[in-house]
């Protein structure tokens, strides 16, 4: 029952929050708040719901900024077109991926996505032709909603709502799919695979599935972020944001839908809050999941259950 | 014979490398049949079995399954044809809840995916309706309704057995493989494993058994095929079966029959 009461609840402070303020550096963090979610919660159909670790999310992260940032300078598409845009070229870039990685998997298939985002890496890096290389992309419009000309999104309130409801949709997005076939799909064959074949489940297809729309919500992200930020460099593949993307979906609570938000929340809260520590926040980082980890396997929302006895994976999740 | 057998098998032969453990076996299984795979240890069964189930491809020889052939044709396209499995290792979900376990297994027969879901479509809201009752069902006749919340890890073993068989039957196959369900029970747990295969039975699904509890399959089966060293030397009724002196000698000589 509280969590009946606690969804509106939470929505409904999400839409109040910019207003408690008009400190815009406090927008501005929540849009990374929101931003950083979107991300987390895309790894975590990767993560939670399939089954499998990738080491590569930041690469479809960087292809989406790319694509909606070039296609922002050379046709003038920085909107809605260029927001899909980014979603179809990640998706396809993590389709060709998935196709030749996923017939492997465990370890190995962590492995194969590490190799892959390092070569998309590098390719960012050094292609100069298309990538201004090192230097990266400044200047990127701001997002309008059919290209240049018309209405355009300025300032963090604004990103900031753009951002929430991208991930109100995508977190209903991934409820919906948990209480369908396909959901139910993702779930056994993450569980045990050779079983899930055996009921019909082709499991290198639904792997795909699920690898793929992982992948072109990271480009969405991508691209809203380089139109917020207005400057990219190839640094938004690098394995930092990798490992703090693994980390706010292990410490929020893999297979859960509030716990990579709640990731996403602590990391940028503690990014903040840690600032004057400098390069040892990423040692707190990796302390922070190495213990949660141990001691809190199912992340920081199973302590929900385990406080009110609720039950916070009705269909969602295991450990 | 006037109808397409559920499952035709002809010239099934597997080697691994110089090892032939099925050579050449034939094996015709009809609709609405019991049909009970046995022989001693090593005699190849357990090959057998996987090869029809299409976790591995036969060397030479087909498999049709309602008349397809479905020759060396994944486990998983096998399932969507209508014919499921257990495992002779306990398999479940095992950090899943029983209902949810038995819920995965409606995979083959439903159709409304990620869409209607999304759109709380009428034909999605009818079709989970529809799992939820099939789920219980399922459950219900193994004996699991009052244990539908729990995780399948904390269920004893014979109900993790039992859940096997919830999840296999919530497939609605027309063809049913059980390999070895009866292994590691007690007889008592095996009793209630026959009267339980035959209600499978009569709701319309063949089965095909592989199994060496000799009470289980005597008790059981319509009809049952001897394997011994990969090739089939008896196939009949049981009391055929246990009367044919190829069998006592190879398999049954060893031990006490008690049919």
């Amino acid at each position: 029952m509280p969590s009946r009461i606690l969804l509106p609840l939470v929505i409904v402070l999400a839409l109040a929050a910019p207003f408690l303020t008009a400190n815009t550096y406090f927008h501005h963090l929540m849009v990374l708040w929101m931003l950083f979610s979107l991300l987390a919660l895309s790894l975590n159909v990767i993560i939670g719901y399939i089954g499998e670790l990738s080491f590569g999310h930041a690469a479809f992260f960087g292809i989406g900024a790319y694509t909606a940032a070039l296609i922002g300078m050379n046709f003038g598409l920085a909107g809605i077109p260029g927001l899909v845009l980014a979603a179809i070229v990640a998706g396809l870039f993590g389709f060709v991926i998935g196709y030749v990685s996923l017939r492997i998997v465990g370890p190995q298939f962590a492995i194969l996505t590490l190799g892959f985002g390092s070569i998309i890496y590098t390719i960012t890096n050094y292609w100069v032709d298309l990538t201004r290389g090192p230097m990266g992309i400044s200047n990127i419009q701001p997002l309008g909603l059919w290209g240049e000309g018309g209405p355009a999104l300025t300032g963090a309130r604004g990103y900031y709502y753009l951002t929430l409801f991208l991930v109100i949709a995508f977190a209903y997005a991934c409820h919906a799919l948990l209480n369908s076939r396909t959901g139910r799909a993702f779930i056994a064959t993450r569980e045990n695979a050779p079983l899930a074949a055996s009921l019909g489940i082709d499991v290198f297809r639904i792997k795909l599935l699920g690898f793929v729309v992982a992948t072109a919500v990271a480009g969405v992200a991508g691209g809203v972020y380089a139109h917020y930020l207005t400057v990219i460099t190839p640094d938004v593949m690098s394995l930092q944001y990798v490992a703090a993307l693994i980390i706010m979906v292990i410490v929020g609570g893999r297979g859960t839908i509030a716990g990579p938000i709640i990731g996403a929340l602590i990391y940028v809260a503690l990014l903040e809050a840690l600032r004057a520590l400098g390069p040892l926040r990423l040692v707190i980082f990796a302390a922070l999941l190495t213990a949660s980890v141990i001691f809190l396997p199912g992340g920081i929302v199973s302590l929900w259950r385990r406080i009110t006895g609720e039950d916070t994976r009705p269909r969602e999740a295991a450990e | 014979m006037s109808e397409t057998p559920i499952l035709a098998v002809s010239g099934l032969t597997k080697a691994f490398g110089g090892l032939t453990a099925v050579k050449d076996v034939d094996l015709v299984l009809n609709k609405g049949e019991i049909l009970g795979v046995i022989g001693p240890n090593g005699a190849g069964k357990t090959t057998f079995f996987n090869v029809i189930a299409g976790s591995m491809p036969p060397t030479a020889g087909t498999v049709h399954f309602k008349g397809t052939d479905c020759t060396g044709m994944r486990s998983d396209r096998m399932a969507r044809l209508g014919m499921t499995r257990t495992f002779q290792i306990t398999s479940l979900f095992p950090a899943l809840s029983v209902i949810e376990n038995v819920r995965a297994a409606t995979y083959r027969f439903t159709r409304t995916g990620w869409m209607g879901s999304l759109l709380r479509s009428g034909a999605w809201r009818d079709e989970e309706a529809g799992v939820d009752r099939a789920a219980m069902e399922a459950l219900e006749f193994v004996d699991l309704a009052h244990r539908a919340d729990v995780n399948a890890e904390a269920l004893s073993y014979g109900e993790q057995r039992r859940l096997e068989i919830a999840i296999a039957i919530a497939a609605k196959p027309d063809l049913l493989l059980l390999d070895e369900p009866a292994a590691g029970m007690n007889p008592e747990e095996g009793q209630r494993l026959v009267g339980m295969i035959r209600g499978i039975r009569d709701t319309g699904i063949s089965i095909l058994l592989v199994e060496h509890h000799m009470r289980v399959v005597m008790g059981v089966c319509d009809r049952v095929a001897v394997i011994d060293h990969g090739i089939k030397i008896a196939d009949g009724t049981p009391a055929d079966v246990v009367n044919n002196p190829d069998v006592i000698r190879v398999y049954l000589g060893r031990e006490a029959v008690n049919a």
